[in-house]
């Protein structure tokens, strides 16, 4: 019988910490090793032989490098996900924000089932939404445009900006925006100078995160970019069969690089929030 | 206090997306279901009955399944561990083990896959290494193993969320009652944890299940002909064989079974408790 005098220590949900059930953490610990082993096996490849994937590495050359930045074609693939991206992003952030904000503090009737359809692109297969774009702007004429890839980005994209800023916005204090209004200010001017600022975090990790899909995001791309305006995803999909040196090696290290800065990044801005909230109370 | 804004704010603020989503998502996804209920303009089930018919769609289909089941069935006991794992430590140390699951998370499918493609392959590091040992060679590549491998690595993370948040729910004086009655932590966690996880378990895995209903690029690269996804069926019936309206029926049949299980998601979500 465990006797009362005993101190428990608990930890997180009351697990008493005393015990340290060693078999979870071993299982957690190879989940873990597997699930960043591929993406960190690729960098020692990326600085290895240029003409085969030869492991463990012999030699460290920053050929497959050299050989991806001398490479109009993939620079300019590079470039075109970039422009798509940035323009996607700025697009999906705008209306996001506003959209979040609306459907935070309206009391419209329909608006659970209005969030639904607008989170809805997050949800379905993303094959399903490319090949409705490709359809869609096959008959419009815009196939194989910048423009077709932007909007069909920004459409993929607006839900998850949604949700970020939704989660940001639930967090503020609502009293200080009817403050302003009892003050006079009308809603524009509430909205950039009251909201705004306090979800400057928000913004920065939705802002982030969306920037990374846009730029990793293939399957809506394959479907509708063409020849002109291919991104790097796509051409590092229609690659994999035909390129013979391990350059996809070297991009995927530097994507994955991109992936690490994004995250950091956004820790970043959490931790700024953090700091925000602590401030002020 | 939350504040509310009027009916004509709330359109302003909702009116651009609203535009811009009817333009880029509702009337596309108008189109899929047009093409797949006409054929030449003439409507007609024709389409759905010929796929329903087609020895090709019905394997893809029941692979898909397949594939999903497995892939999510593993996640999920693979994840399982990690969430639990987590939801025991403190708070600070919680955020470095969630980079661990975020980090991938957050990476490219592409690279993922391309990464399997390299460590699974008949020169790849596994062959090699074993090559190395004098042991026997496996072909992990270009088969269902390759497809699942990848699938499960890509799917751990989103098994990981809903279990994870599921723990950190669950009430701490639960364990701290059994404990203080005799209760020791194997039993705790078969009596009280597990059972009270099981929504966040189902969860989990009807979001990997679906999530991997739409795998495009992981059975491309890592899968052979007899691992190929809808998907990929709807990509090959649009790129090679122009057929719109069997792409489309098939996109139509995915959004249906992805639909139904998102349902069942929310209904799932709707009767957690607690305790």
């Amino acid at each position: 019988m465990n006797s009362p005098a005993r101190k428990l220590n608990l930890g997180a949900i009351g697990k008493p910490v005393h015990w340290r059930f060693p078999l979870t953490g071993i299982m957690a610990w190879s989940a873990f090793a597997f699930l960043l082993l591929p993406s960190l096996i690729i960098i020692p490849i990326s600085f290895g032989n240029k003409n085969q994937i030869v492991f463990p590495p012999t030699a460290f050359h920053w050929d497959l490098y050299y050989l991806f930045f001398t490479t109009s074609t993939w620079i300019a693939a590079t470039t075109q996900s970039a422009k798509v991206a940035l323009l996607s992003t700025a697009i999906a952030l705008t209306l996001g924000t506003l959209a979040a904000y609306g459907i935070e503090r309206s009391r419209l009737r329909g608006k659970q089932l209005l969030l639904v359809v607008l989170l809805s692109p997050l949800l379905i297969p993303g094959v399903v939404t490319a090949l409705g774009l490709y359809s869609y702007f096959a008959v419009i004429g815009l196939s194989g445009s910048t423009t077709a890839l932007v909007m069909g980005h920004t459409v993929f994209l607006c839900p998850f900006v949604i949700v970020t800023v939704s989660a940001g916005i639930k967090e503020l204090d609502g009293s200080i925006e009817t403050a302003a209004s009892v003050m006079g200010a009308g809603r524009f001017k509430i909205f950039t100078a009251v909201v705004l600022p306090q979800l400057r975090p928000s913004l920065v990790s939705a802002g982030l995160f969306s920037f990374l899909m846009s730029f990793d995001e293939l399957v809506i791309s394959w479907f509708i970019s063409g020849a002109q305006t291919t991104t790097l995803p796509v051409k590092m999909y229609s690659s994999v069969q035909t390129e013979t040196s391990p350059i996809l090696a070297a991009i995927s290290t530097m994507l994955t690089i991109l992936s690490v800065i994004i995250c950091l990044g956004a820790e970043g801005a959490r931790n700024l929030r953090k700091k925000a909230v602590a401030a002020d109370s | 206090m939350k504040p509310s804004i009027s009916q004509a704010e709330s359109l302003a603020f909702l009116g651009p997306v609203c535009a811009v989503m009817s333009l880029g998502f509702i009337v596309p996804l108008g189109f899929i279901f047009f093409r797949s209920f006409t054929i030449d303009g003439v409507f007609t089930l024709e389409g759905f009955r010929s796929l329903l018919t087609s020895p090709l769609f019905v394997r893809v289909f029941w692979t898909t399944l397949e594939i999903s089941l497995i892939a999510s069935i593993v996640a999920l006991a693979v994840g399982y561990p990690v969430a639990l794992h987590i939801s025991r430590q403190s708070e600070r140390v919680r955020s470095l083990y969630l980079i661990m699951v975020l980090l991938p998370f957050w990476t490219s499918i592409l690279v993922k896959s391309y990464a399997f493609t390299v460590i699974l392959g008949d020169a790849g590091l596994i062959n090699t290494a074993l090559r190395a040992l004098r042991l026997p060679q496996f072909e992990m590549i270009f088969n269902r193993f390759g497809v699942l491998a990848a699938s499960t690595n890509f799917l751990v993370p989103f098994a990981v969320f809903p279990i994870l948040a599921n723990l950190l729910a669950q009430d701490p004086n639960l364990g701290k009652a059994a404990e203080v009655m005799g209760a020791g932590p194997l039993r705790i966690f078969w009596r009280i944890t597990f059972p009270l996880s099981g929504s966040g378990v189902l969860a989990g895995f009807i979001l990997t299940f679906v999530l991997s209903l739409g795998l495009f690029a992981t059975p491309a690269l890592l899968g052979g002909r007899h691992d190929m996804m809808m998907a990929n069926l709807i990509d090959f019936y649009t790129r090679d064989t122009l057929n719109w309206n069997a792409a489309s029926a098939i996109a139509v049949i995915l959004l249906f079974t992805s639909a139904v299980l998102l349902l069942l998601l929310n209904r799932v979500r709707g009767t957690e408790k607690f305790a």
